[in-house]
């Protein structure tokens, strides 16, 4: 499969002495759903932001569909879409009229009722970002990153805080933003969500990738390390009982 | 279209609709200069200058309906017809400045000649400048009369007119003020606060998640509180010529000049602020440190004349102080734009200083 994104001996080091990033490699290939996973604190969101030039990088290189990103950050920025961790949006605008300004930063046009029936809220379409939910604003905020119709899309903890069933709702949403052939790059806690949408995840710690691999590879060596489960893993998990009592559909 | 401008365009319609949409913000910021100048509208409404005059007409004839017309067109009269008794009275409360009685037989005819007669007035001689000036007028009211009856020619005659620069009253010095006061606090307040609370909640930082580099997003925002500003001191100029009887003395559009070039400065210490602080609890008492001591002691509510030396040499070179002073000069004495040169060198320098500083100390996170 042909690679999208490289980053080679990526190193982020702040003013306090902090090695927030200890020169990490890897690869991501087109059109495949990356994770990146981590505690708190590992350097997850660090290497996004540098990646997107949001954050500038201390040492090492980041080619992205062919472009170095720190020689043309703008042009980087016109292909890709980010979600950040924390979705903020303008204050008294409508969720169209956001589509719209977005869609007119990036220079492209847009049918912000497509786009926003694309994320199920088109019946929200006229109203402000404060009235949705948390499920609802992180799906709209995917639809931010949508506007231009990026290469590669970079979401960062998009289901943190959200109930199973916003979780899954998005999960399906990702998923269908992988079917029209764009890569995603996303970061999470929840090591179920990483097994169902990913490819291949980065596991990283204080800085460093620890293993990379697609979930089952990872579990597969494990397992041959001779590792045991602390407890006889089930084959359902609360998880599925609780949406098997309270639905799939959404609540918010 | 350029993808600049589209950008710009894009920006500047967001921001523009963000600000409408906040009913409550605007409300206020017109709701407390509105206030001031009411206040001091109706303060200075009360202490009224026309001089109060007591009227008694004892007669009837064609002479004295002309002698009281003319009384009546004086403007500076405030005319009541009263009893004599009543008019004594008020005289002695200090209500009236001035008793004019009209004899019965004023201006009547026996055998074709005018028959002697004469108006008696009386003065509060605690009072004795409007009382004097009022019976000057009388005096000149019925010695004109006097020569038309006697058909005898004038000769001499004095000739005036009114200037309005010297009829101006506090609330002419005060609306200047408030003006540049309301100027002064939408640049900073307004900018600052809004402005930080985008920046805490993290939605600038997605603007910088596009190729657009927010700086965009600032021009935008200070084009549309430039238009807010103006049209807010626009609204205080109606209001204060509408029901209060502002003298604009100048030329309204030196008056929008000088106020365009203070909602710059404004405007620019606010940027300062909101890109220096991190989030609203640092925006207020920095806010707070560099407006106050400009809205006491900028002469905007009472003259700087009555300052100690060092303080007037000081407070100078305020930036409020050059807006109020040119906003004051041009409303009150019709001075024009070239003849401000030190007002307009401060503001300019202030111009600088204030985008330059702005510049260095801006964080976009």
């Amino acid at each position: 499969m042909p690679v999208i994104l490289e980053v080679i001996n990526l190193t982020k080091t702040y003013d306090n002495d902090v090695h927030a990033v200890k020169g990490i490699s890897f690869s991501v290939n087109r059109g495949e759903v990356f994770g990146i996973l981590g505690p708190n604190g590992a350097g997850k969101t660090t290497t996004l932001e540098m990646i997107e030039g949001l954050r500038s990088i201390t040492s090492g290189d980041v080619i992205l569909d062919g472009i170095k990103t720190t020689d043309q950050p703008y042009l980087i920025k016109q292909r890709i879409g980010i979600q950040l961790q924390s979705s903020a949006f303008f204050q008294n605008l409508k969720l169209t009229e956001l589509l719209e300004m977005f869609a007119d930063l990036y220079g492209s046009t847009i049918n912000p009722l497509e786009l926003l029936a694309d994320v199920g809220l088109k019946d929200k379409a006229h109203f402000l970002v404060k009235k949705l939910s948390g499920g609802q604003k992180q799906r709209f905020s995917i639809a931010t990153t949508l506007v231009n119709r990026p290469v590669m899309v970079f979401l960062d903890e998009p289901t943190t805080g959200l109930d199973p069933q916003a979780r899954r709702n998005l999960w399906d949403l990702i998923t269908q933003i992988k079917s029209r052939g764009t890569t995603v790059i996303i970061t999470t806690h929840y090591m179920e969500e990483a097994k169902f949408l990913c490819d291949r995840v980065a596991i990283m710690d204080d800085g460093k990738i620890v293993a990379l691999d697609s979930p089952d590879q990872l579990i597969r060596q494990l397992l041959s390390r001779g590792f045991k489960p602390h407890t006889e893993v089930p084959p359902a998990t609360l998880d599925d009982v609780f949406i098997d009592l309270t639905g799939k559909t959404l609540r918010d | 279209m350029n993808q600049n401008t589209r950008s710009l365009l894009a920006l500047t319609k967001a921001s523009l609709k963000m600000y409408y949409r906040n009913k409550g913000a605007i409300v206020f910021s017109l709701l407390i200069p509105i206030a001031l100048l009411s206040i001091f509208g109706f303060l200075s409404k009360g202490r009224g200058t026309s001089i109060q005059i007591g009227l008694t007409n004892h007669a009837s004839g064609e002479v004295s309906k002309q002698f009281i017309e003319r009384l009546k067109s004086v403007k500076a009269f405030n005319i009541r017809e009263i009893t004599e008794e009543e008019a004594a009275a008020e005289l002695g409360k200090g209500n009236i400045d001035l008793q004019v009685i009209v004899p019965e037989n004023f201006g009547t005819m026996e055998s074709d000649k005018p028959l002697a007669s004469s108006i008696q007035t009386r003065f509060n001689s605690a009072k004795p400048q409007s009382g004097q000036i009022a019976n000057l007028a009388i005096v000149e009211i019925v010695s004109n009369l006097d020569r038309q009856l006697t058909h005898s020619p004038s000769v001499l005659e004095v000739k005036s007119e009114g200037v309005s620069t010297n009829n101006l009253g506090y609330f002419d010095f005060i609306l200047p003020g408030i003006l540049s006061m309301t100027i002064m606090q939408l640049g900073i307040f307004g900018v600052a606060f809004s402005f930080v609370a985008m920046k805490a909640s993290g939605a600038l930082r997605r603007i910088q998640a596009t190729p657009v580099h927010p700086v965009y997003f600032v021009f935008a925002q200070a084009f549309v509180r430039l238009l807010v500003t103006l049209a807010n001191a626009f609204i205080l100029i109606a209001v204060g010529t509408y029901f209060f009887g502002f003298h604009m003395v100048g030329s309204y559009f030196s008056f929008a000049m000088v106020c365009i070039v203070g909602i710059l400065i404004f405007l620019g210490i606010g940027f300062a602020i909101a890109g220096w602080a991190k989030d609203e609890t640092q925006v207020a008492p920095v806010a707070n440190l560099i407006q106050l001591p400009m809205l006491l002691l900028s002469g905007i509510f009472f003259p700087r004349d009555g300052f100690p030396s060092w303080l007037k040499s000081i407070t100078d070179y305020f930036p409020l102080t050059y807006v109020s002073h040119s906003l004051r000069k041009i409303a009150n004495e019709g001075v024009s734009l070239v003849d401000l040169p030190v007002d307009f060198i401060g503001m300019g320098v202030w111009l600088v200083v204030v985008y330059v500083f702005a510049v260095r100390v801006f964080k976009w996170e």
